[in-house]
């Protein structure tokens, strides 16, 4: 279970959480939504421990344990995963050889055993087919020349392999066409279990319609303004986040 | 003797010329060799070491780093058993399939060496003492030529005080299959300077891949002049590796000069780690058209070490292309000196040059200097050159430790994948994985 407490964080002496509660019981899938600048990019980055985000007051507990007391590779470690909204390109540095470094830093840290080469390929090939993802991508420096699409399933690929407990989607669906849409919501919706909680951002009720969330929150000011069951991401497709104070015209 | 009188020695710069008086009569060669060897004592009389105001030295104060001159070392029984070159040189290069041929203390080491293998498959291989006793015309064309740059001290020097290498000859159309690995060592001992000489000579349509490595037996404050030249006649290829990983006290000078035929390529690759100062200048000289070459290499460094690498591309017959590319990672207090000079002679038209190196600084007082130079007499050329420096990229770093990956893992991750871009231009994948580990383990382990 996650639990946020009264989460107040700053980037660049800017205050963009004032006070947000925040709980989401093992097994179930809670939306985010709101405005831009409303703070949702910033609540995935507190999550995953970013020090440019200065978290000034309240908690975060996950599975009883206080988050902002860890690194973000011990976070990684303890089953939290964002898949970022921009995910990085790294020239020099083989996807292959990124997730295996991955994949076997986060089972040390758990006090599992690192998987042994053929054993590892076997998995990567089996999950990269479940994401229609070609392998000779993969042996392609991470995230370089990759399309919006194939960089958003690369994330989810990852969020498969290293079996997290929490998975934070920060706007996946941003640059998705339709297909790679209906991909990236399959692979997520496989990975549900009664274990897993998830958070999914997003500024569009179109996603919400492939991955149903148990949970719908509305994000305004760096607070959680209204909460509800998924008919509230309906709601907010006709009436907009005017009545949210910003909309995407006043964000900038 | 008659020597130019220089307004002023430091104490160093006098050693040196007492140095050659005390050693003269022992060095190798015949009457033409001593002859060249004082001519080359009078051009560094004349030049004196160079420092700052010496615009090929600006960042590199070699006058001022020499305090004084370790005698000559030039000792044939050194023991050298795999395990001292295993820690001199390091497994993952010695691990290389390849002709061994090992220059040690200042002298040629036939029994270490894998002569007999080489002459089996047609190099011409001998001592370069021995032959100075009577060199072929190929070798005194070689020598002459290099003492033909009478502006390079370092050439001067060693020209002057050159004690043993190899010469090679590579006949025509031979294409050897392994590559030739030449390893440079001292010996077990407080100080000493060592000055060695090789000569390569691919004659038309000859191909084979050069490594050098240099690394430490046992000398704590070496001072090492190591000179290569390099001639490429019509279509040949030369693959040259360098790997330095001499002891943190060591002054390594070395000079890699190649002449170019037509349709020839000599490609260059250096990867620096060892030394307190280092200087690695490479010259190379278009000779015939539609020639090529390409330079790289990574210069690895930290703590208060100094790695100059000096490149001077002489682009002088027309249609020839030059690539460069170094990129050097430094941390604490090093420094790292790029400096890459092409020339295009007016009659060098369709010249195709480029150049880039590129710095990562892993702390607030490591230091870069980069100087490219482009002397351009012709009008139908490309030439580029750029040059960046930069520190590691926190929104990288985040999103492998969000990964899972350490901090320390991540950081290193991203200098390896950074230093590892040059590595792409080796061909040679057992060779490029070779490099690639020794760049790894130094990312691992700290300075002693």
């Amino acid at each position: 279970m996650l639990e946020i407490k009264n989460l107040h964080a700053k980037v660049d002496g800017r205050e963009i959480l004032n006070g947000l509660d925040l709980t989401i019981p093992a097994g179930e899938v809670h939306a985010i939504m709101g405005p831009n600048g409303s703070g949702k990019s910033t609540l995935s980055y507190v999550l995953a421990g970013n020090e440019d985000y200065e978290v000034t007051e309240g908690s975060i507990s996950w599975k009883g344990e206080d988050l902002l007391d860890m690194e973000p590779d011990e976070r990684a470690a303890a089953g939290v995963f964002l898949a970022f909204q921009y995910p990085m390109e790294i020239p020099g540095v083989a996807t292959m050889t990124f997730l295996r470094s991955a994949v076997n830093a986060v089972r040390k840290a758990r006090g599992e055993e690192e998987f042994s080469t053929p054993d590892f390929l076997r998995t990567v090939k089996e999950k990269a087919k479940e994401l229609q993802i070609d392998i000779e991508m993969l042996r392609r420096p991470l995230n370089v020349g990759f399309s919006g699409g194939e960089k958003k399933r690369n994330e989810i690929l990852q969020m498969s392999l290293l079996e997290p407990g929490l998975c934070i989607l920060d706007e996946t669906d941003s640059g998705l066409d339709i297909d790679a849409l209906r991909i990236v919501s399959d692979g997520v919706n496989a990975l549900r279990s009664p274990e897993r909680s998830m958070l999914v951002i997003t500024h569009y009720q179109r996603l919400l319609n492939y991955i149903v969330p148990d949970k719908v929150h509305v994000l305004s000011k760096g607070r959680v303004a209204r909460s509800g069951g998924p008919e509230l991401a309906l709601e907010l497709e006709k009436s907009g986040y005017a009545e949210y104070g910003q909309d995407e015209a006043s964000a900038a | 003797m008659d020597l130019p009188v220089q307004q002023f020695r430091t104490e160093a710069e006098q050693e040196l010329l007492d140095l050659f008086e005390r050693s003269v009569d022992a060095l190798p060669g015949d009457a033409s060799i001593a002859a060249m060897r004082q001519a080359a004592i009078r051009t560094y009389a004349g030049l004196g070491l160079p420092h700052r105001r010496v615009e090929a030295w600006k960042y590199t104060d070699l006058r001022g780093a020499l305090i004084n001159v370790p005698p000559l070392i030039a000792e044939l029984d050194v023991q050298v058993g795999e395990s001292e070159l295993d820690a001199a040189i390091g497994k993952a290069c010695l691990g290389l399939p390849a002709y061994r041929v090992v220059v040690a203390a200042g002298e040629f080491r036939g029994d270490l060496s894998d002569i007999g293998a080489l002459r089996d498959d047609g190099v011409e291989v001998v001592s370069l003492a021995q032959m100075l006793e009577s060199p072929a015309d190929w070798l005194t064309a070689s020598l002459e030529d290099a003492a033909g740059r009478d502006d390079d001290v370092v050439i001067a020097l060693n020209t002057a005080l050159m004690t043993a290498g190899v010469a090679l000859r590579l006949p025509e159309g031979l294409t050897l299959q392994k590559p030739i690995h030449l390893i440079h060592l001292d010996m077990h001992g407080a100080l000493g300077s060592i000055y060695t000489r090789n000569a390569v000579v691919a004659e038309k349509g000859a191909s084979a891949t050069l490594i050098e490595s240099f690394g430490t037996l046992g000398v704590k404050e070496l001072q090492r002049n190591a000179v290569t030249t390099v001639s490429l006649a019509e279509k040949s290829a030369i693959h040259h590796i360098k790997l330095q990983r001499e002891a943190i006290e060591t002054i390594h000078l070395n000079v890699w000069a190649a002449n170019v035929g037509t349709e020839a390529r000599y490609n260059a690759f250096q990867l620096s780690s060892g030394a307190a100062l280092a200087r690695n200048q490479v010259y190379v000289r278009f000779e015939g058209e539609n020639a090529a070459t390409d330079i790289s290499g990574a210069t690895l460094a930290r703590g208060k070490q100094h790695c100059d690498t000096t490149l001077v591309v002489e682009h002088n017959v027309p249609s020839c292309e030059s690539r460069e590319l170094f990129k050097l990672v430094l941390d604490d207090e090093a420094r790292g000196v790029f400096q890459g000079k092409i020339v295009v002679k007016q009659d060098a038209q369709k010249t195709d040059g480029k150049q880039m190196s590129q710095a990562l600084l892993l702390s607030e007082t490591a230091e870069f200097d980069s100087k490219p130079e482009l002397e351009i007499y012709a009008d139908d050329v490309v030439c580029g050159h750029g040059a960046t420096s930069g520190q590691i990229d926190e929104d990288l770093l985040f999103y492998l430790r969000a990964r899972g990956l350490p901090e320390d893992q991540a950081r290193a991750l991203l200098i390896q994948a950074f230093v590892g871009e040059a590595f792409e231009v080796l061909d040679d994948e057992a060779i490029g994985d070779a490099l690639t580990a020794v760049a790894a383990e130094w990312l691992g382990t700290p300075l002693e």
